[in-house]
């Protein structure tokens, strides 16, 4: 990398395996990448050694976007704190009882899956009460919050989620209790359900919030002991942390809301989906994102990702965070392949990751994966991973596949082949469960892969979903990091008051507009945006009596005493669209109200055009397909074909973070920006 | 035209063929979706307590997603009584059914059912339907479910299959009987326009689905559908042993006598074909216990739903290897007028437990321990202060599941028979104003002890806050949820009264006189009285001696045992084991 003008746009994607890193310089317009190991031990030394790596002065980064699975991972290894979970005595058992609804109908051995908790006994009740209006019933008995603070103590609580009864219509008795654990209990990490999700129905609140609590003391040393690295090697821009929404937020907050980065890494991938299936014409997208540990599926359709606030940590366990939807899979390079109690061959969920990683990374991997199966088959090339500055040891995969093929009574290609194939299936499975499942045919999108390993495996999945045509993007290895770059700056603001149109105070509601207006700005300001913020109004309405809103955005103008009658008509109108019919003289509810301020940046220039003039091909190599036997395929290097050039299948395209596949009987098209397209 | 496994249709790649079943589930699952969040009442929007599904001309069901297995086999009868009566000539474009009578094949009252045609090329290609739990059904007392009704007309407005939508219109003179006859016209108006969103969004799915494949293909998909359906479950019925496997259980009272209701079942398993014969069981209740046909057929299909691989697809075909046997005039299967409220919601989970029961040492690693066996039915209304409107609500709960080999059962989970979820308490106390819910939690020492112990019951207990009416409809007070194969029984259920300034907990019998203590309607409560509704727990599986001392001592530590019953139940004690 040469020199920089304070002017560089990183975004750096940490993995369970690897770490990307793409940076963009608006003055030069040059895009650079950089992928290096992950380091679980220690995950934020990666994202130094991505910087470093990419020999990037810290002092010349204006902007830094990072991506990170340390909630996720947490959330589902369960590897969080020791909560405990504080609420309005008599209601204890919240997240024990949960919705009484199953998961499917038709399974007797289904099991109601376990809160966040370590145990029942850390559940402590409050003598307090407020109504359904917010009226105080019953005061807090401060006396029995410090009593169970010294039991807290006694029991070794790593970190406290407190969720009383309607804290969303009034926070006031959750902010008392708040208040006396931060005093008994100092430094003790806290979150507030009014605070982490302002929604009522207290058990999705309480989970959300044990949630949160459950990874603040993990996410505060993160960003605490990153922050002090990136600081101290002369970082002087302020850094942010990709949320699950697509936007990103300042590290500081992350660490104080962690909850919202449980989707953070899998955000930026989609965003980069999007943005790079409309450059190449193909809006309608099912995304396949396979990384070391996991493979992440979703739908892109007319170039939008979808939105939903039904996260689940897993199902009947929610955390009611906004967030891209997608869904993800122990399907990865790392996966480790394994014979289960019935004989039969199984790969993942659990992953070899960074450390030891894959026997071929030579550093002590015992157990066969993915990738050892991908070498053994040819598919990569020993002495080109991450760009030739890793080697792989072939012959440690061998070793390690030799007593399972033994076991299996089959030659270790053949196990190696297998491996790929049933790596394949899970993952076709999972796309088949957001498309197919959701009514949409998977022959009607186009295939997008990416993550390092996703267009090695994304021909071989196209196929068997028979999806006609797979779309690689330019740097692959790094389209999460990517999509970090892309991501605009976005601070949503909402406030939660129900009003009857009928009984509106409009001067109010005016006001509250403009204040959360004005804090969304400031936030958006302190992130270092200079530029004219795009701000965007809603109101959530239903029916009185409905209890889901249908959200209704709103002009500027209306958002004055006169105009709200104009909202009302808008929300007629849009009711009527969805539900196909209106109630005339009802009276609406408005319960939130909300403001996005946006502020959007330049975007990178997304095209690699190379010089050369011919396919470069940089030799052959033997590749294993099943039914043929290893066949002997061109291997290419990306980046110095030319726009316009067609190449037929088998063949090898490599670059430094990612190689694709292309099937025999298959060809592939490079488009004008440099993405590759292999029709099936 | 009936297809079965023998007559199997042109061959469809099966790609087309499992692209076309999921797109009819999810096109329900998406009918679900929009009725839930258009709907006015909590049992919808926060209950769910509603299924979507879709038929072909002949009342075969095609397709169906997670809503309650009670009303997804009833809805076949509702649907099949509405097409013998009217005939498919009296459907006009732009129809809409509503249909509640269980004399003609609802089943109960508060269950009302909307149908829509689905036209293509001029032609009815399918019917798509929404069956729905009214919470107010104009019955003698606010919610429905009275639990004293002696007759069918005191448990709500009976609609046999008429039109509320003539070719797209609202039929005025419908809508007006309906409207005078709920106790909140309101919400009902919005509930049922809820409900005919779900039937509009599923016509225009439809319509997409065929304008993509085409009809020809779409109607040999659903034929291929159906019969594999019916192969899979003749495949799966063959590897249960042939044999007659007998169970019997009791329905506590009935509201107005103190008798006990025996139900004998007798199941014949032959090969590929089971016959389910109910002879021998207690002639109908005098009070609302009692099943109709059509929910003793729902209640024995959803037992072998259970009990069968969960990746057949769920429609019609999976019914036809089932004979149900309920001679006329028995509590399982009633003949008019006889009231039947409860029959849904309290026999019906019985009857399906029965069948677990009867085949426990048939095939004891598929079978279930007794649930709670009752959906706690616990129905209140009055007039809003707020704003002098009436109000009306049907309450549920979540009860013990059995222990089943390797696990134990489930703690508060709403009965086999439905798959609703509980009214947050957040939405129950800003919806209705007649009560502060002071508690909510589950009941310690309530599971059956067993190798594998019974899921815990629950306990609430809320504060009157506003006068109010109350009813009642509840079971397993005085019989246990057995346990299976050396198991023991779960906690029984309750309801209690303490009156304001009082500190006794008392029965509705020893309070107000009423017949029964678990089945009463239109009790007035006044401010400051309180409520307890205990919910039973799960049944046991295999004997407690045999349970793992590690699962225990986690038992104890998380409060789901006391220190005592696992000395009493188990032979365990703090220091070891004291036998």
């Amino acid at each position: 990398m040469g020199d920089y003008s304070a002017s560089v746009q990183v975004g750096i994607d940490t993995g369970g395996t690897f770490t990307d890193l793409v940076a963009f310089d608006p003055d030069s317009g040059e895009i650079s990448t950089f992928k290096t190991p992950s380091v679980p031990s220690k995950p934020g030394q990666a994202l130094l050694n991505a910087i470093d790596g990419a020999g990037i002065p810290m002092q010349s980064i204006e902007g830094l976007v990072h991506g990170t699975t340390v909630a996720t991972n947490a959330l589902i290894e369960r590897k969080g704190a020791r909560v405990a979970f504080v609420t309005t005595s008599g209601h204890e058992d919240i997240p024990y009882i949960q919705r009484i609804n199953r998961e499917t109908l038709y399974n007797l051995h289904w099991r109601k899956p376990k809160p966040l908790l370590q145990c029942r006994t850390d559940t402590f009740g409050v003598p307090e009460r407020l109504s359904s209006e917010g009226a105080e019933l019953r005061p807090v008995d401060t006396d029995a919050v410090i009593a169970h603070c010294r039991q807290m103590r006694d029991q070794g609580i790593e970190a406290v989620a407190i969720c009383l009864l309607f804290a969303y219509v009034n926070p006031e008795h959750e902010q008392q209790v708040l208040e006396i654990v931060e005093r008994e209990l100092p430094g003790l990490p806290v979150s507030v359900s009014h605070v982490v999700a302002p929604i009522w129905r207290e058990y999705e609140r309480a989970s959300t919030t044990i949630a949160d609590a459950y990874l603040k003391p993990l996410m505060r040393r993160y960003v605490g002991s990153l922050t002090e690295s990136l600081t101290t090697a002369g970082l002087t821009a302020r850094w942010t942390i990709m949320k699950s929404n697509g936007g990103a937020m300042q590290a500081v907050a992350a660490a104080d809301n962690p909850i919202q980065t449980a989707q953070s890494g899998p955000a930026g991938g989609m965003l980069a989906a999007a943005a790079m299936g409309i450059q190449a014409g193909h809006p309608d997208l099912l995304t396949l994102d396979m990384g070391g540990t996991s493979a992440d599926v979703g739908v892109i359709i007319d170039g939008e990702q979808k939105h939903t606030t039904a996260y689940e940590i897993e199902w009947g366990v929610p955390a009611a965070i906004p967030l891209i939807d997608i869904k993800s899979i122990g399907a990865g390079g790392g996966s480790i392949a394994w014979v289960d109690a019935g004989g039969f061959l199984r790969v993942g969920p659990e992953s070899a990751g960074a450390n030891p990683g894959p026997a071929c990374y030579g550093h002590g991997g015992q157990r066969p994966t993915v990738t050892d199966a991908n070498l053994i088959l040819g598919r990569l090339d020993p002495s080109y991973f991450l760009g030739g500055r890793m080697t792989l040891d072939e012959e440690a995969s061998t070793r390690v596949m030799t007593p399972l093929a033994n076991q299996l009574g089959m030659t270790v290609v053949d196990l190696a082949s297998s491996i790929v194939e049933i790596a394949n299936e899970n993952m076709a499975s999972a796309i088949k469960m957001v498309s197919i499942e959701r009514g949409h045919d998977p022959r009607r999108f186009t295939l997008f892969g990416f993550g390092g390993a996703g267009p090695l495996h994304a021909a071989a999945v196209a196929r068997s979903l028979r999806i006609p045509n797979v779309l690689i993007p330019l740097y692959p290895g790094n389209a999460s990091a990517l999509g970090m770059l892309i991501a605009d700056r976005r601070v949503d603001k909402i406030w939660t008051k129900a009003y009857k149109s009928t009984n509106i105070d409009a001067p109010l509601v005016e006001q509250q507009f403009a204040e959360i207006r004005d804090a969304a700005i400031a936030e958006l300001r302190a992130e270092g945006f200079t530029g004219e913020p795009d701000i965007s109004y809603s109101i959530s309405m239903r029916y009185l009596g409905q209890n889901y809103e249908t959200e209704v955005p709103i002009s500027p103008e209306a958002v004055t005493a006169e105009g709200l009658a104009e909202a009302y008509d808008s929300f007629i109108r849009v009711h009527e669209e969805i539900y196909g019919y209106a109630i005339e003289n009802e009276v609406i509810e408005l319960v939130s109200f909300r403001v996005t301020a946006s502020g959007k940046r330049a975007s990178p220039r997304l095209a690699v055009v190379p010089e050369s003039e011919t396919v470069p091909v940089r030799g052959m190599r033997e590749v294993y397909f099943r039914g043929m036997g290893y066949v002997p395929a061109q291997v290419i290097t990306r980046y110095l074909l030319q726009p316009g050039t067609t190449i037929e299948g088998p063949c090898v395209i490599e670059e430094p973070g990612s190689t694709t596949l292309v099937e025999p009987g298959m060809t592939v098209n490079v488009l004008e920006d440099g993405q590759l397209v292999i029709s099936l | 035209m009936t297809m079965t496994a023998e007559t199997i249709p042109s061959k469809i790649d099966p790609v087309t063929l499992t692209v076309i079943d999921n797109f009819l589930t999810s096109t329900c699952r998406d009918m679900g979706v929009t009725m839930m969040r258009a709907s006015y009442s909590p049992i919808f929007n926060e209950s769910l307590d509603f299924s979507c599904v879709i038929f072909d001309p002949a009342g075969q069901m095609l397709a169906q997603a997670e809503f309650c297995p009670s009303q997804i086999g009833t809805i076949k009868f509702t649907v099949n009584w509405t097409l013998d009566e009217l005939g498919l000539d009296a459907f006009e474009p732009g129809d809409v059914l509503i249909h509640d009578d269980p004399y003609r094949g609802s089943g109960h009252v508060p269950e009302h059912m909307v149908l829509k045609p689905v036209f293509y090329n001029g032609k009815i290609f399918a019917f798509v339907a929404n069956v729905a739990h009214m919470s107010e059904p104009g019955a003698k007392t606010p919610g429905g479910l009275s639990g004293d009704a002696t007759e069918v007309f005191q448990e709500g407005l009976l609609l046999p299959p008429v039109k509320i939508k003539r070719r797209g219109e609202d039929v005025p003179d419908i809508w007006k009987i309906i409207l005078a006859n709920h106790r909140t016209p309101k919400v009902t108006y919005g509930d049922f326009r809820a409900m005919m969103a779900s039937l509009d969004l599923a016509e225009a799915r439809m319509i997409e689905l065929l304008d993509t494949y085409g009809e020809e293909l779409v109607r040999s998909a659903s034929a291929e559908l159906l019969a594999i359906a019916e192969r899979r479950m003749k495949a799966e019925i063959r590897s249960i042993p042939n044999g007659v496997y007998t169970f019997e259980d009791t329905i506590e009272d009935d509201g107005i006598t103190d008798q006990d209701y025996p139900m004998r079942l007798r199941l014949l398993v032959r090969d590929e074909d089971i016959i389910a014969d109910f002879t021998g069981s207690a002639p109908q209740a005098t009070g609302p216990v009692n099943a109709i046909y059509a929910v003793t057929a729902s209640a024995v299909y959803n037992a072998f739903l259970h009990l069968t691989d969960p990746t057949i697809p769920r429609n019609e075909g999976c019914y036809r290897p089932f004979t149900i046997i309920a001679p006329p005039g028995t509590i399982v299967n009633c003949s008019f007028p006889a009231p039947v409220a409860g029959g849904n919601t309290e026999t019906s989970p019985r009857i399906t437990d029965m069948v677990f029961g009867a085949l426990q040492h048939a095939i004891p690693d598929r079978i279930v321990a007794a649930c709670g066996g009752t959906s706690s039915p616990f129905l209140f209304g009055g007039t809003d202060p707020r704003t002098g409107d009436l109000y009306a609500h049907f309450h549920f709960e979540g009860v013990g599941w059995g222990g089943r080999r390797g696990i134990d059962g489930n703690d508060m989970v709403v009965t086999i028979n439905g798959n609703c979820r509980n009214t947050p308490v957040e939405v129950f106390e800003t919806r209705y104003p007649s009560f502060l819910i002071e508690e909510y939690r589950l009941l310690t020492d309530s599971g059956g002890p067993g190798q594998w112990r019974g899921g815990l019951g629950g306990q609430r207990i809320l504060t009157v806050t506003n006068e109010v009416t109350v009813s009642a409809l509840l079971n397993r007070m005085k019989t246990d949820p057995w346990g299976v194969l050396g198991g023991g029984d779960g906690a029984r259920g309750g309801l209690w009264f303490k009156a304001a300034g009082s500190e006794e907990w008392r029965t509705f019998v020893e309070a107000f006189g009423t017949h029964s203590p678990s089945k009463f309607s239109g009790i007035p409560l006044k401010p400051g009285d309180q409520v307890k509704l205990v919910m039973p727990g799960g049944g046991g599986y295999g004997s407690p001696a045999d349970r793992d001392p590690a699962s225990i001592e986690r038992d104890i530590a998380n409060g789901f045992i006391s220190t005592e019953r696992a000395k009493q139940d188990y032979g365990y004690a703090a220091q070891g084991w004291s036998k």
